[in-house]
């Protein structure tokens, strides 16, 4: 699904991610672990298109998405859903309203988008905050409102950075519960945290465990890390997403640069 | 983008910026009436122009020994002076009909009138010169030479009142001119107010919007909509406004003026109003489009 290829990062001159590779195929979840300042979210921004790397190249969907005019930048990022703690929400808006915006961007009908966004809710335990004004809420409610958003659909990529952070552990399980549900619906999960118990919890219902240490992979290659520049099969498959292409009908696609070859 | 979506964005942003777009109205509406009113108002003061003595430059009233032919003969005479535009004669039965008619206008008792009878009246030439810069003086000019004429009882060369008209017009013209740079600063002003109001309104969305992967276009189409809509909805208030309040403010003030016209009140035109329209609607489409920022979500991407 998605794949990072020896992807490096700076800030203020300080290498932050340092030629990373990386693979996260379709129905797989990837938890990165790591210290403060070890370069996950980092590499959450760079696959979430988010940001770009200096160095290396992010294959999303068949593209090089770091080689890609900024107009196309859009239409990678309606098929990932991005959460990290300090998602913005619409704060005027009602939590139903702020999680369908995402399923609408991406080209759902409004009732579909609805529906879709009362499960995602549901999912995380959050279903009487719907029609409550975001304003009104927690920040540990705002969260879940961000990461509903996040995995409702579910898209075909979900990028969670710190997805329980501040959480009880009640939560935290609801937030493995939904990562996971998401990674068995056949999105792609790249999460990173430094809660061990998350971590553990996601590891135990069949997560993939990579460890980042001062921006590099840390160890042995982990399952799911892809060592050398071949891809995995499943990465080498044509991009199917059940939500929306990268081609989309609005006759923006013309926007794209020609195709390039992905690693398949 | 979908137009469901676009019109479920349209009702929510509507809903959350309501006082925005109210002030956005009030701002194209003020704007609508500061240019709509400054045409208005040249054109009113035009008007009052070419009633002041209809245009008349020198009145030359004629001895009671005078008949019309003479009285034609005189005025041809007249015709042929250089500086002369126009000569226009004028009999007794004439200038009783006038009389009458601005009393009725400034609210006189007629009745007062009724005794007179057109004998009273002398008969006489009413000249408009030529335009010039120096009209008061080619008047006075001209009466001096008229006046030793056989059968010229006298000459009203209306110069202090042409001296008079000419300052007061400065004047008017000058005050109008600071009244409406004052309400176009304020007009400024407000629609600057409105422009940055909406960006700070629209400013998360359209971060939430970027970060979710929707396009600029999809982005900024929403405010531009909206801020067309209410620009659109001042401008027809305004010109609302004035298609109903102008007349009787321009008929209330020339009472209190004293100024009596059978000339037709100045209005805008249709083709005036549909390309003001035109144009407040693209104003307000360049603004919501400009007052969305499209946040970079990173410093590179």
């Amino acid at each position: 699904m998605i794949w990072l290829e020896g992807v490096s990062c700076q800030r203020d001159g300080a290498m932050v991610l340092d030629t990373v590779t990386l693979g996260v195929a379709r129905s797989e979840l990837i938890v990165i672990e790591g210290a403060a300042a070890s370069g996950k979210s980092t590499l959450l921004e760079l696959a979430a298109a988010v940001r770009m790397p200096d160095r290396g190249a992010v294959w999303f969907a068949g593209r090089n998405t770091a080689g890609l005019q900024r107009a196309s930048l859009p239409f990678v990022r309606r098929n990932i859903g991005y959460y990290s703690p300090d998602s913005l929400l619409l704060l005027e808006d009602s939590a139903l309203a702020n999680v369908m915006m995402a399923l609408a961007v991406r080209g759902e009908s409004l009732a579909r988008a609805e529906q879709s966004a009362r499960d995602a809710l549901a999912l995380l335990k959050a279903s009487e905050l719907e029609n409550r004004k975001v304003a009104s809420l927690s920040t540990g409610q705002r969260r879940m409102v961000a990461l509903a958003r996040a995995v409702a659909g579910p898209p075909p990529l979900i990028v969670a950075d710190e997805p329980a952070a501040g959480v009880g552990d009640e939560a935290r399980a609801t937030v493995a519960s939904a990562l996971c549900a998401a990674r068995d619906a056949g999105a792609a999960v790249l999460a990173a945290t430094t809660d061990a118990a998350l971590a553990d919890l996601l590891v135990g219902r069949g997560g993939r465990r990579v460890h980042l240490e001062q921006g590099r992979i840390a160890g042995a290659p982990a399952i799911g890390l892809v060592p050398a520049l071949t891809p995995s099969p499943s990465l080498a498959e044509p991009f199917q997403p059940r939500i929306i292409t990268l081609e989309v009908d609005d006759g923006e696609a013309e926007a794209l640069p020609p195709a390039t070859r992905g690693p398949a | 983008m979908k137009a469901v979506w676009l019109g479920h964005q349209l009702r929510r942003q509507v809903q959350v910026h309501r006082w925005v777009i109210l002030a956005a109205s009030a701002a194209f509406c003020l704007l609508t009436l500061v240019a709509g009113g400054a045409r208005l108002g040249a054109r009113t003061v035009a008007r009052w122009g070419a009633c002041v003595g209809q245009n008349v430059h020198l009145i030359v009233y004629l001895t009671d020994d005078v008949d019309q032919d003479r009285a034609q003969d005189l005025a041809e005479l007249l015709r042929r002076v250089p500086t002369v535009a126009q000569v226009t004669a004028i009999d007794p039965a004439t200038a009783l009909t006038r009389l009458t008619a601005s009393a009725t206008a400034f609210g006189l008792d007629s009745k007062a009138l009724d005794g007179l009878e057109p004998a009273y009246f002398p008969r006489s030439l009413e000249v408009k010169l030529a335009p010039a810069a120096d009209l008061s003086e080619r008047a006075c000019d001209l009466a001096k030479r008229l006046r030793p004429v056989p059968g010229v009882l006298q000459v009203d060369a209306m110069g202090s009142g042409l001296a008079r008209l000419s300052v007061w017009v400065k004047l008017g013209r000058k005050l109008g001119a600071v009244v409406l740079a004052a309400l176009a600063l304020v007009t400024l002003a407000a629609l600057a107010t409105v422009f940055l109001r909406s960006r700070g309104a629209v400013a998360r969305r359209a971060a939430v919007l970027v970060q979710l992967g929707e396009t600029a276009a999809g982005i900024r189409l929403p405010a531009s909509l909206w801020m067309a809509a209410a620009a659109a909805a001042g401008c027809g208030m305004g010109a609302l406004v004035l298609a109903l309040g102008w007349q009787p403010f321009v008929s209330r003030l020339e009472r209190n003026l004293g100024i009596a016209t059978s000339a037709p009140f100045p209005a805008l035109g249709r083709a005036e109003i549909a390309m003001g329209f035109a144009v407040v609607m693209l104003v307000g489409l360049a603004m919501g489009y400009f007052a969305t920022p499209l946040p970079r979500t990173s410093d590179r991407a």
